[in-house]
């Protein structure tokens, strides 16, 4: 193990408890009836979604209620491991052969701007910077709903929906009313969300994003000129095709969108537990410090 | 006489209407209407007692009935060795989730959002989230730590009732000091008086540390800006950032 791996690992093993959704083989059976692949899931799905008539809440809206898991999605890079990455068999927490997450452009990697390319994928910022999530930072949008249950809540009255994480025990609230645009000057971790329906498909509009956050562990990451939006259909009772899509003109030359499921977690009696961060951890000053690590906070890109 | 009693008619209406306070919002299942983002406007998570002003402190009279808290005698002690090293032995000043009830008080917004099922809460402060669950499932089996508590609800009449066990020893009611064990036991009872208060009011049981229970209470105010939002104030994480800008000062010097 390298300099780099051997505190890797420390910080993923003080995660590891967060890591379930990781250390699910990426391809195993099928998901909601599709194939575990996300390019062909991605096609399945949305052609599923076409017919499947959703469950309703008592206002008529499509019932998304429930708590959920990540499927197809892993934490190491959104666009896929080949075997040839510096954690990819490492003793800790190694990385595992993983088909890209992206499911446009076709060639399934991040479109990058050139100078942007070197900062993420195993870039600049994945040997120079602390993960931000490692060091408990809010994991941000879209990382948040891949790690850990979460959960999805409709208060009857239509106004909001509240989607909580047991990873870091984080929230967001998503505005289901029209709302003005927030300044410009706030930059939020999770950004602004404002939400509609789009037919059966909860359509969520995230602006104000601070660009603080990775998009996996490899450093793949936005700007905060960042505007993604998400889209989550149920096709079937208990899967959720979760797609998102980033624009960023600062740092992509088009926008690119990944796809994974949300599985219902159907155990009775299933609640989230607190899983805080910070609270009783220990370990992330000693990488820094050993390691040489740099808080991230956007440096890697700021003032471009 | 039938002139009469029009005129008591026509009197008697808007008499009983200006008599009568606002109507409560109310859910689609008649429950009262929590829903909304709501502040403490109170110096409490200073300081739950009567104190006076202090440097970046501001003076004020506290929230607890009566104002003396039944400590005892070796844990007034610890509480007066906590006020004595607040600036660094405050949990919060860690950058730590404040616990209930601080949170209940911090100086920030938090919002409700209600089923017939739940009351959740989302907090600015610390990015933080309670729910409480209403559908009659007990506390969860411990013995649990948990920093912000299991929270169990129920209704009496219009008041939301809270029960929270499996706390931490390590957050505070304040930054005085004022110290629980891990075996605190709160019911907090929040109960609408009118559409933009909710009147705020929690028992606290603790008997490592207190002789007998006592109470806090306080109203929640409705934050009515036309376009309020939650925003975070993620404290620990901010502790972070002005730590990595005194980390990058000698680079651009």
């Amino acid at each position: 193990m390298n300099n780099r791996s051997a505190v890797l690992a420390l910080a993923l093993a003080v995660t590891a408890a967060s890591a379930w959704a990781a250390q699910q083989p990426a391809t195993a059976g099928t998901v909601g009836g599709c194939p575990a692949e996300p390019r062909a899931f991605n096609f399945c799905a949305l052609d599923k979604a076409k017919t499947f008539n959703p469950p309703r809440t008592t206002s008529g809206k499509p019932n998304l209620q429930g708590h959920y898991r990540a499927r197809l999605a892993q934490s190491y890079s959104f666009e896929g491991v080949s075997g040839s990455e510096p954690q990819f068999g490492a003793k800790i927490m190694p990385w595992t052969l993983s088909p890209p997450m992206i499911v446009d452009p076709p060639d399934r990697k991040i479109p990058y701007q050139p100078w942007a390319a070197s900062i993420g994928r195993i870039g600049e910022n994945y040997y120079k910077y602390l993960d931000p999530r490692t060091g408990c930072a809010q994991a941000g949008v879209p990382r948040i709903a891949q790690q850990d249950p979460n959960q999805i809540l409709q208060p009857p009255t239509d106004d909001y929906i509240l989607w909580l994480f047991e990873d870091h025990h984080m929230q967001r609230v998503i505005n289901m009313t029209q709302r003005p645009p927030l300044g410009d000057s706030i930059k939020l971790y999770n950004g602004y969300s404002r939400g509609h329906w789009d037919g059966n498909t909860l359509v969520i509009d995230v602006t104000n994003l601070n660009g603080w956050d990775w998009l996996d562990d490899a450093g793949n990451f936005h700007t905060d000129a960042a505007h993604i939006t998400e889209r989550l259909t149920l096709f079937d009772p208990d899967t959720i095709h979760y797609q998102v899509t980033l624009e960023d003109p600062k740092a992509y030359t088009r926008p690119w969108t990944i796809v994974w499921a949300l599985v219902r977690q159907k155990q009775p009696g299933f609640e989230l537990m607190e899983e805080p961060c910070r609270e009783g951890e220990h370990d992330s000053k000693r990488i820094r410090e050993t390691g040489g690590f740099k808080f991230y906070f956007g440096e890697s890109w700021r003032g471009r | 006489m039938r002139y009469a009693i029009a005129v008591t008619v026509l009197l008697a209406v808007p008499i009983a209407a200006a008599a009568q306070a606002p109507a409560l919002r109310r859910m689609p299942d008649g429950k009262p209407n929590l829903q909304g983002i709501w502040q403490v406007l109170n110096t409490a998570s200073w300081d739950i007692q009567d104190h006076p002003a202090r440097l970046g402190v501001p003076g004020g009279q506290g929230v607890v009935e009566g104002n003396e808290l039944p400590y005892r005698p070796e844990a007034l002690a610890k509480k007066r060795q906590n006020f004595e090293n607040r600036a660094t032995a405050d949990p919060d000043s860690k950058g730590y989730l404040p616990g209930v009830p601080r949170i209940m008080y911090m100086p920030f917004p938090f919002q409700i959002l209600q089923a017939p099922d739940y009351v959740a809460m989302t907090f600015e402060y610390g990015a933080a989230y309670r729910t409480s669950y209403t559908n009659g499932t007990p506390h969860l089996k411990g013995p649990l730590n948990f920093w912000m508590g299991d929270s169990r609800g129920h209704w009496e009449e219009d008041t939301l009732v809270v029960d929270v066990v499996h706390f931490t020893d390590e957050t505070w009611f304040d930054r005085a000091g004022n110290f629980h064990s891990e075996g605190l036991h709160l019911v907090e009872r929040f109960t609408p008086a009118g559409p933009d208060h909710i009147n705020y009011e929690v028992t606290v049981e603790d008997p490592a540390v207190f002789t007998r229970p006592w109470k806090m209470s306080m109203p929640l105010y409705r934050r009515k800006e036309r376009n309020v939002q939650i925003l975070e104030y993620d404290h620990g994480l901010l502790m972070d950032l002005e730590q990595a800008e005194r980390e990058q000062r000698p680079l651009t010097k």
